[in-house]
C-alpha cells in the first residue's frame, strides 16, 4: 500500500467516510499491521494539534481585535467635549491694540527666559563636575589631582590620558562605564585588581544619561558569572550603598546613602548620594547591602561636600534592552545575586574582581 | 453574598468561554488586562511585554476551561494574576525575558497548577512546531488545511473556492497536503523532542 492512499484510508477511517464493510477491512488491516495502527495514531496526534493550532490561532486573532479595540477605547476615551462657542464683536481699534500689548508682553518674557536659561547653564557647569581622573598625575595628592581636572577643562593643550571605572554586566566581557570617562577615546584599556590589563572597545554609549558599555575586545580575558544582579526597582532614600572604585592605582572602598530620588536638577534618572567620592570613581558600581547594583556613579556637586550623582540601574537595564541586539550582552544581569547574607568584607572581596579600572589614551 | 455572587458571574463567564462566545471573551479580556498591564509597567516592562503575557495566560485559561475540568477555587482575576507571576517566572529563568521578577511577586501557585502550566508549556512547544510547519507549507496546501480545520468550512465549500471541480479533488488534494504537513511535522517533532 502506498503512502497516498493509506493517508486516503485513515482519513476516510477517521472522517467516518467508509461503508461498513470497508472500516471492518480496515480494522482488521491496523490489527494485523502495527505499522498501519501506528500510522492512525500518528495521524490522530497530528489532526488534533492542526485542530489545536486552529483554535488558537482563532482565539490569538479574537484577543488581538479585543487588544486593538481596548487600544482605541483608550485613546478615543479622554476626548473633551467642544466647549460651545462665543461669539464677540470686537472693533479694529482694539484689535490693533491688544496686539501691539501682546508683542510687547511677549518679547518682555522671551528676553526674561533666554537671560535665565543662560544664567542658570553658567551655574550647571560651574556645580556639577564629572570625577574621572588624569592619570599623569597619579602621585600626587588628591587635591592636587583635582585641581588638575579643572585646568585641564580650561585648557586641553596637551590632552592627557584619562581613568574612570567600570564594572561587569555580563560573564563574556560586557563592562559598563560613564561617557565622559571614554569621550574621545583613541584607546580604551581596563585593569583588574590583579593588574591584569585588556583592550577595549565602546559598543553603546548614551550621552543623555552619560553611560557608555563597553566591549572587552582580548581574546585573553576570561569571564566570570556574575556574582550580583542589575536592581530593576528604585533605591530608597535612606538605603545604605557602598561603592569600589579607582581614584588611585588601588581600588578603594566607600560607603554611603541614598539622599534623594533625583540626580542633579532634578534628572530623575539618577539618585543623590552621600558617599565619598573622588576623581577616578567615575563609572563605578552603587550597590545596596544585598550587592546588588543600585547605580552607577557619574559625578558629584563641586559647591558642597558629600553630594555624588549615580545613575539608576532601572535606567541601565532600559539602556541594554534598546541596545542593537546582536551587540546585546549575554542577559546575565539577572541572575540571582550571589552575595546576600555575606559580610561587607566578603561581599567587596567577591564584587572587587569584577570592578575594573577605565584607562582611556587619546 | 457578594463574594458568591461574583464566583457565579466569573463561572458564567467560563462557560462563554467553552463555548467560544466572542463576548465572553471580550469582557474577561477588558476586565483583566489593565491590572496585568499596571503590575508591568510598575516593574518597568513595556506594554507589549504586558500583552504577551496576559494573552499567554489567557491561553492557559482557555485550554484549563476547555478541559471542561475548571473548578473556580478563586476569582478569575486572583487566577489570571496568579498564572501571569508563574509565567514571567518562567520566561525568566528560560532566558526569553529580561525583565526581573520582583521579589514580592514569586508566589507559589497551588500544586494542581503548577502541573496544568507544565502541560500547557508542552502544548506550547508543540503549537509552536506546528506554527512553524504550517508556515512552511507552500500554497494551496496552507489555505486548504486552515480552511478545514481552523475555519471549519466544508470540503464543498472548499472545492468551489479553489475551483476544483467536485469535492473528491478537492479531498485528493487534501490528502496530499496531509501527507506533506505529516512529514515535516514529525521530522520537527522528533529533533526537538
Amino acid at each position: 500500500m502506498n503512502e497516498f492512499s493509506l493517508i486516503r484510508d485513515i482519513e476516510r477511517y477517521l472522517e467516518g467516510e467508509m461503508n461498513e464493510q470497508e472500516k471492518a477491512a480496515f480494522e482488521s488491516l491496523r490489527q494485523s499491521d502495527p505499522v498501519v495502527d501506528e500510522q492512525v495514531l500518528a495521524h490522530q496526534q497530528l489532526i488534533q494539534q492542526l485542530e489545536y493550532f486552529g483554535r488558537r490561532t482563532a482565539l490569538q486573532n479574537k484577543m488581538d481585535a479585543i487588544h486593538a479595540s481596548l487600544a482605541n477605547n483608550h485613546v478615543s476615551a479622554p476626548s473633551p467635549v467642544p466647549a460651545p462657542k462665543k461669539v464677540f464683536v470686537i472693533s479694529r481699534r482694539l484689535v490693533l491694540n491688544m496686539a501691539a500689548a501682546a508683542s510687547i508682553a511677549l518679547l518682555a518674557s522671551i528676553s526674561t527666559i533666554a537671560l535665565m536659561q543662560k544664567a542658570s547653564r553658567q551655574k550647571t557647569t560651574a556645580e556639577y563636575e564629572d570625577v574621572r581622573r588624569v592619570l599623569n598625575h597619579i602621585q600626587r595628592s588628591q587635591n592636587a589631582l583635582i585641581h588638575d581636572i579643572n585646568s585641564s577643562k580650561k585648557a586641553p593643550v596637551n590632552p592627557g590620558t584619562y581613568g574612570g571605572t567600570g564594572f561587569a554586566i555580563s560573564n563574556n566581557g560586557y563592562v559598563v562605564t560613564n561617557y565622559h570617562v571614554i569621550a574621545g577615546a583613541d584607546s580604551i584599556y581596563i585593569q583588574n585588581t590583579k593588574g591584569e590589563a585588556f583592550k577595549a572597545a565602546s559598543v553603546f554609549e548614551d550621552i543623555s544619561s552619560d553611560l557608555a558599555i563597553l566591549k572587552i575586545t582580548d581574546s585573553t580575558f576570561k569571564g566570570q558569572p556574575l556574582p550580583y544582579s542589575l536592581k530593576p526597582q528604585r533605591a530608597l532614600r535612606g538605603e545604605e550603598v557602598f561603592t569600589l572604585g579607582y581614584p588611585r592605582d588601588e581600588i578603594v572602598y566607600g560607603e554611603g546613602y541614598i539622599s534623594a530620588q533625583t540626580g542633579f536638577n532634578g534628572d530623575s534618572a539618577a539618585y543623590q548620594v552621600s558617599i565619598p567620592v573622588n576623581p577616578g570613581n567615575s563609572g563605578a558600581p552603587l550597590m545596596d547591602n544585598k550587592g546588588d547594583v543600585v547605580g552607577i556613579i557619574t559625578g558629584k556637586q563641586t559647591t558642597s561636600d558629600g553630594i555624588a550623582f549615580a545613575v539608576k540601574s532601572a535606567h541601565l537595564k532600559r539602556l541594554l534592552e534598546q541596545m542593537p541586539k546582536e551587540k546585546l550582552p549575554k542577559k546575565e544581569w539577572n541572575h540571582k545575586n550571589k552575595l546576600e547574607g555575606l559580610n561587607r568584607v566578603d561581599q567587596v572581596k567577591k564584587v572587587e574582581e569584577f570592578v575594573y579600572m577605565v584607562k582611556v589614551y587619546n | 453574598m457578594k463574594h458568591n455572587q461574583n464566583i457565579e458571574r466569573d463561572r458564567e463567564l467560563l462557560l462563554g468561554l467553552t463555548r467560544n462566545d466572542d463576548r465572553a471573551l471580550a469582557t474577561i479580556y477588558k476586565e483583566n488586562y489593565p491590572s496585568i498591564l499596571r503590575m508591568v509597567l510598575q516593574y518597568n516592562g513595556s506594554e507589549d511585554d504586558a500583552k504577551d503575557l496576559f494573552q499567554e495566560a489567557m491561553i492557559v485559561l482557555y485550554e484549563k476551561a476547555g478541559k471542561g475540568e475548571f473548578d473556580l477555587y478563586s476569582k478569575l482575576k486572583t487566577y489570571l494574576y496568579a498564572v501571569c507571576r508563574h509565567l514571567w517566572l518562567k520566561k525568566l529563568q528560560t532566558g526569553s525575558w529580561q525583565l526581573a521578577l520582583p521579589e514580592e511577586l514569586e508566589e507559589v501557585l497551588p500544586a494542581e497548577e503548577t502541573d496544568s502550566l507544565a502541560e500547557h508549556e508542552e502544548k506550547d512547544q508543540q503549537f509552536r512546531i506546528m506554527e512553524k510547519t504550517m508556515g512552511d507549507m507552500g500554497e494551496p496546501c496552507k489555505t486548504i488545511l486552515e480552511d478545514y480545520y481552523v475555519r471549519k468550512m466544508s470540503m464543498q465549500d472548499i472545492a468551489e473556492k479553489f475551483g476544483y471541480t467536485n469535492s473528491e479533488n478537492a479531498k485528493n488534494q487534501k490528502y496530499k497536503c496531509l501527507m506533506r504537513l505529516k512529514k515535516l511535522f514529525f521530522e520537527q517533532y522528533k529533533s526537538k523532542t
